[in-house]
């Protein structure tokens, strides 16, 4: 006969399973996650805490914050937007054409690096809107519109520099990138409007519906398309703001700039809680994610582990996320 | 509200951990055993893994400690790692960057710690920024083992059309190894034409597709010269497609020549199907690179540019060259 203090003591498996799923849909189990790898390696990890430490780290995480942010507003309408790192560069190269102190078209002007990032903005909402028009207006799948604007982007990029660096950039500019203050500062702002702007807005809550169902929200007068197009602008619009950031931080414009990004920032959107499937995200989510991700990345560099480990444990945690993402999914769906 | 009462808790823990963590030791120990941050473009040719494993012997064999980081091609990442360097208190830094102009702000970085920064194998553009660079003469070890492949095709009298893929032209070495050619070539016009040059962005793909689409345009191309060993199995594979590939001494053998010196080449040197190839001395140059590290530590100052003359291989010295080739060492293990 089972003694019934032993039963009693161990908790109910149904218990157990609630507890997960509630973990699994917590708002906040990123957070914690941040919070507790944190606590957990600081103790080993050479430096990992130390003040200058976290401001290397904090300024390494806004430029993939911005483009993970454009990400996420694509990944809410369900759709998915992989010319990210291709509008990176080309905007990188192009903006340091504008500007640079050697062959700039406004070499040497007060106001070069101004109007550089003013046409790095222009040009990457540009290539959103073709993205998000070609997706809407076309209706080709975003996956194919994205990857073959990447590689289009990306010849141009090549093309434009033949394969050169730009250097010789206002320091002016370079200081957007490489001050924490003004880099934040920045980021803080797009942030802080791109929360309210899903929160707190109509188009935010078009951006919700045409993800859960476009098909609904368009009968129900959602302009879908509109929605989609600017999504996609948004996009375009956040990458080229990481451009200014990541090309002040070198010093350069790079035809191949971000060009390994791309899984970082998707990986680092999804972990968040952002839904591959659409209709479920929020910026502040998405910070969440790229911290751990910057954390985890950060980490490994401090205990000195080989390029091989730190590859295979980062696709280890972009894995978690999508198993995540994939369970997540499962449990709203059975909740409804 | 409830998760900004989260956040704002999370950012407490976070700034009390902080606070109560150690301070950050400087990287040496009292007994002059330094730490030296190596932080590395890439791992993905021989060359630089070659590279790599001659620094951490050097390393090693001086008692000292290495930090290894590598940045996988990305430029702001490297940058990342080399301010983790300094966050950590290194002694030194030993730095292949992805090019010459992205790594100023690394070095100035670097400069701002006072921690001395040594370049391996790719200078820096010229800045105010202060650092020291160990590099392969590339032009003049170009010129010297491209104007051997000349001389061996004057021997086989006629006029051959010649092909060089060409780097990464944002490469510095890729620039002097391509203006090492030409000035080989020059002068030398009716013994050889050049009637292709592939850019390849040191990309085995497009080196690959590159060198069919020269041989289909040009089919009379009998000599090659490649700005690095590591494209060798491309030409190898776009030779062997076309019927070309033939060792020396047999008819219809296309004369090939390259640059770095790695097992491949040692490779078809040894089997008769390499002409030369101009060898960087790897090991020269990690021990060079150490003692610069250890020469700016003592106060002193070293050439801001320290060049390594290299050797050219060929058949007629193999014998004599191989132990001195690292690509001889790396196939043999």
């Amino acid at each position: 006969m089972a003694d019934p203090s032993h039963i009693a003591s161990r908790p109910a498996p149904g218990l157990i399973a609630s507890n997960l799923r509630r973990m699994a849909l917590s708002e906040h189990l990123v957070l914690w996650l941040c919070l507790v790898y944190f606590a957990v390696m600081a103790p080993f990890v050479p430096g990992f805490a130390s003040p200058e430490n976290l401001v290397n780290l904090f300024v390494a995480l806004l430029p993939l914050f911005l483009v993970a942010l454009g990400q996420t507003f694509v990944l809410i309408t369900g759709g998915i937007d992989l010319s990210v790192t291709s509008i990176i560069a080309l905007t990188s190269v192009v903006g340091a054409g504008v500007m640079n102190g050697h062959t700039g078209w406004l070499a040497g002007h007060p106001l070069a690096g101004l109007a550089a990032v003013l046409v790095m903005i222009a040009l990457g909402a540009g290539i959103g809107a073709l993205n998000g028009l070609a997706v809407t207006g076309l209706r080709m799948p975003a996956f194919i519109v994205t990857l073959t604007g990447m590689m289009f982007f990306s010849g141009l990029a090549v093309w434009f520099t033949q394969s050169k660096n730009i250097g010789n950039l206002p320091a002016s500019f370079n200081r957007l990138g490489g001050n924490p203050w003004l880099a934040g500062a920045i980021a803080g702002i797009v942030g802080i409007f791109a929360h309210r702007m899903l929160t707190r807005s109509l188009f935010g809550r078009w951006l919700f519906a045409t993800g859960h169902n476009a098909r609904a929200a368009f009968i129900s007068g959602v302009p879908v398309r509109g929605t989609t197009v600017v999504a996609y602008v948004v996009s375009g619009f956040c990458a080229a703001l990481a451009a200014v950031l990541y090309t002040g931080q070198a010093e350069t414009g790079s035809p191949v700039l971000g060009q390994r990004l791309l899984l970082d920032v998707i990986g680092a959107v999804v972990l968040g809680g952002t839904s591959l499937f659409g209709g479920r995200g929020r910026v502040l989510w998405t910070l969440c994610g790229v911290l751990f991700f910057k954390l985890v990345d950060n980490s490994l560099n401090l205990l000195n582990l080989s390029i091989f480990t730190i590859t295979m444990v980062k696709g280890g945690v972009i894995l978690f996320a999508a198993l995540l993402d994939a369970a997540r999914h499962r449990l709203t769906g059975r909740n409804a | 509200m409830r998760f900004l009462r989260t956040t704002a808790l999370s950012l407490l823990v976070v700034l009390l951990v902080s606070a109560c963590g150690k301070p950050q030791p400087a990287a040496s120990d009292a007994g002059g055993k330094l730490t030296i941050g190596v932080a590395f473009e890439t791992l993905q040719t021989e060359y630089w893994v070659a590279g790599f494993e001659a620094i951490r012997h050097e390393l090693e064999a001086r008692g000292y400690t290495m930090l290894e980081a590598v940045a996988d091609g990305d430029a702001n990442r490297q940058l990342e790692q080399v301010k983790n360097f300094i966050t950590r208190k290194v002694d030194g830094i030993i730095l292949v960057p992805k090019d010459g102009q992205t790594c100023l702000p690394m070095i100035k970085a670097a400069n701002a710690a006072h921690i001395p920064i040594v370049l391996f194998n790719r200078p820096a553009e010229k800045s105010e920024a202060r650092s020291v660079a160990v590099v392969a003469d590339n032009f003049a070890l170009t010129r010297e083992t491209v104007a051997y492949l000349v001389g061996e095709a004057r021997k086989t009298g006629g006029k051959h059309e010649a092909m060089i893929l060409i780097g990464d032209l944002g490469d510095i070495n890729a620039v002097g190894r391509r203006d090492g050619f030409q000035a080989a070539i020059e002068g030398n016009e009716p013994v050889v034409e050049v009637v292709a040059r592939v850019p390849t962005e040191w990309s085995q793909e497009k080196a690959q597709a590159g060198v069919v689409n020269a041989l289909q345009a040009h089919p009379g191309i009998s000599f090659i010269f490649t700005s690095s060993d590591f494209l060798l199995p491309s030409i190898v594979s776009a030779l062997k497609s076309t019927g070309k590939y033939h060792k020396i001494g047999e008819p219809g053998h296309v004369l090939l020549a390259g640059f770095d010196g790695d097992a491949t080449a040692y490779a078809m040197l040894k089997d008769g199907y390499l002409d030369a190839t101009g060898v960087q001395d790897v090991y020269f140059e990690s021990r060079q690179a150490v003692q610069a590290i250890v020469d700016l530590r003592a106060g002193k100052s070293p050439p801001e540019l320290i060049l390594d003359p290299g050797f050219v291989i060929t058949q007629a010295n193999l014998a004599e060259k191989t132990p001195r080739m690292w690509g001889a060492r790396v196939g043999k293990k």
